[in-house]
């Protein structure tokens, strides 16, 4: 399933890059996947992912390394997903 | 003749004054005196030199609503010193709910709580609909004081029925809910729950996330009118910057209505320092403001665990590990079973055979894994089977239909250095345990222990007295809870004694005493001699008695 993001959404995502990916604990005991983008204006910030997602992020990136997925521009993943 | 007379200990209020030796009186469940010696005979003396007499635990943040139906002590709660439960949390409460509801809302708690369907079809009789009769069920086998929130889902879910989860409500909705709100409150509740981020069993959101402000503001005006009644809100914890957005909203909903109000989970990590500190600040200054916004945070840290049973992001790191377990099941036993694919799943994890990520890992139990092995690191076992830790996670699993599970400790909330200020700030309040909940995936029980072993006698981060006040009379003052967290005289007989020396929490263990034999992780009390409830003792000796005590709490 492809992603549509709304021009503005897409527009400000469109710099933003993974910088980092870390296995953290989740809430609810479960490993979660937290990815660092870093934007176009510098500023770096966190999005938490469940189970699913993340590995739903991972093979939409192609990678199945957590640290392949640095480097690669978030927006090009989510449209893959 | 006093009914109980507790002798000789070190009496730490719950008002952050330097604890004193003396001797505290109960007579008809007050505190009738508080002395350095009281003369007089007792029905029931208990020793205490060499031991803190403070005031009984209250914990904030719980999921007992279903458990107390058939376990008046919401055990072990109260055997860590627990004497007031705060359930009815997160927007889901067990009352008021129709009939016809009933599936829906089980399907909510399953979700959230783990519970096995047993429980809600063998341990009790569905004998309420309203909060009133909720009440009645439940209050006469307490052994524990209750102060319940009632769950906006619920509220929502009586007066909308089905349409609860699809779409906003009506103006004449919205004030059907404020009068079943009202309704509650005045039948025991202290305050309303919602929540901006549960799902039920299916994946959808709970009914409170389909209301828009309004409704709540709506909730909130009923809040206040019934005098200062709490709102207690999961936001969007994992976001910081939504997190801080929910904040200025609860500062809104506090300053317009005159309530309290709180949030949780409050967590800190490595990888997302800021944001304890950023929430915080913002707390802050909505403080400054005059509004009232109490962040909850839990002191255990967290344990990620898992079974080869369900891919697991905890093997991120391992490519083929990741390939083989995100395939079907019967095709992952093969893969398992395969020695050209284990060994390469093996070679991922290098030269050490995955002695640096696994050789911690414990295996939990209460699962198809061997009794003797229960506890036991994944080090060990490997080296009594000659084994790496990666082949012996592997054939283990294996052996016992990949129904074996393992838990990596203290994975985040985990720097004790960091979180003890945090835990001592002024603003912060401590609770969050979530007891009650996540039965299969964590024990969510002493989490007052650890408070004092780790951050009071390891870290030094707070004072015996003011850890003693934080879960105690802030804790009362913050719900504004009746004549509830002091050792005063007037004040309900709500007492525990322990060993500041030891007490502490016990290792995660699996318990098998849910309905339908349901396993639950559970962890012992350790250095808790005695707990009192409305001045009977309910826990001695290491056993619990037969008084039944426990009673809704009052709103001050």
């Amino acid at each position: 399933m492809s992603l549509v993001l709304a021009a503005p959404a897409a527009a400000r995502l469109e710099c933003a890059m993974v910088v980092g990916a870390e296995i953290v604990a989740g809430h609810d005991g479960a490993a979660e996947l937290l990815v660092r983008l870093r934007h176009e204006n510098g500023v770096e910030a966190p999005v938490v992912l469940d189970p699913a997602t993340g590995f739903g992020v991972m093979e939409a990136a192609g990678v199945s390394r957590l640290d392949d997925l640095v480097g690669r521009r978030w927006l090009d993943i989510l449209r893959e997903l | 003749m006093f009914d109980v007379l507790i002798r000789g200990g070190l009496v730490v209020d719950g008002s952050g004054a330097p604890g004193r030796v003396a001797d505290v009186a109960v007579n008809e469940g007050r505190i009738v005196a508080v002395e350095p010696h009281i003369d007089g005979g007792a029905r029931r003396t208990l020793e205490a030199a060499g031991r803190v007499v403070s005031p009984g635990f209250i914990d904030p943040h719980t999921h007992f609503d279903v458990q107390l139906l058939w376990d008046g002590a919401a055990k072990p709660a109260l055997e860590h010193g627990v004497t007031a439960v705060v359930p009815g949390n997160c927007s889901l409460s067990l009352a008021p709910l129709k009939a016809k509801d009933r599936a829906a809302l089980v399907g909510m708690f399953q979700q959230i709580e783990e519970l096995p369907p047993a429980a809600f079809t063998e341990a009790f009789e569905w004998t309420w609909e309203d909060f009133a009769g909720y009440r009645a069920a439940v209050e006469p086998g307490l052994q524990v004081n209750v102060a319940p929130l009632v769950g906006h889902s619920l509220i929502r879910l009586w007066v909308m029925g089905a349409d609860a989860n699809r779409r906003a409500a009506t103006a004449d909705e919205i004030s059907a809910m404020q009068d079943l709100l009202r309704a509650s409150l005045d039948a025991g509740a202290v305050g309303l729950s919602t929540s901006f981020i549960d799902v039920d069993e299916n994946g959808r959101p709970v009914p409170s996330r389909f209301a828009p402000f309004s409704e709540l503001d709506a909730l909130a005006a009923v809040l206040g009118e019934r005098g200062e009644r709490m709102l207690q809100v999961v936001p969007e914890f994992y976001d910081t910057d939504i997190t801080i957005a929910r904040i200025d909203q609860l500062a809104d909903l506090s300053l317009r209505h005159g309530i309290p109000t709180t949030f949780s989970p409050v967590f800190d990590s490595r990888l997302t320092p800021d944001n304890v500190p950023r929430t915080m600040a913002r707390v802050e200054e909505q403080f400054a403001r005059g509004a009232r916004v109490w962040p909850q945070m839990q002191t255990r840290p967290i344990d990620i665990s898992f079974s080869l049973l369900r891919p697991s992001l905890f093997f991120g790191r391992l490519p083929r590990w990741v390939r083989v377990l995100r395939q079907p099941l019967e095709t992952r036993l093969a893969s398992l079973r395969d020695p050209s694919v284990t060994d390469r799943m093996l070679a991922d994890c290098g030269p050490d055979g995955g002695a640096a990520m696994m050789s911690e890992l414990v295996v939990r139990g209460g699962d198809a894994a061997p009794a003797a092995l229960v506890g036991m690191t994944l080090g060990e076992i490997a080296r009594q089977r000659d084994e790496s830790c990666a082949r012996a996670l592997i054939n283990l699993s294996l052996e016992h239909g990949l129904d074996v599970a393992f838990v990596a400790a203290s994975r985040g909330h985990d720097d004790t250095g960091r979180i003890g200020p945090m835990l001592a700030h002024p603003l912060m309040h401590i609770g969050a345990s979530d007891g009650g909940a996540h039965l299969a995936s964590f024990a969510t029980y002493g989490d007052t222990g650890y408070l004092f072993s780790e951050f009071v006698r390891k870290a030094g981060a707070l004072t015996l007295e003011a850890a003693v006040k934080k879960i105690t009379s802030d804790t009362a003052q913050i719900w504004g809870l009746k004549d509830r967290g002091r050792l005063a005289r007037g004040q309900a007989a709500d007492v525990v004694v322990f060993d500041p020396a030891t007490i502490g929490r016990g290792e995660e263990r699996p318990e098998f005493d849910m309905p339908g034999d349901g396993m639950r992780y559970v962890r012992d009390a350790i250095g808790v001699d005695a707990v009192v409830v409305n001045g009977q003792i309910v826990r001695e000796g290491g056993r619990y008695t037969d008084a039944r005590p426990g009673e809704f709490c009052g709103v001050s």
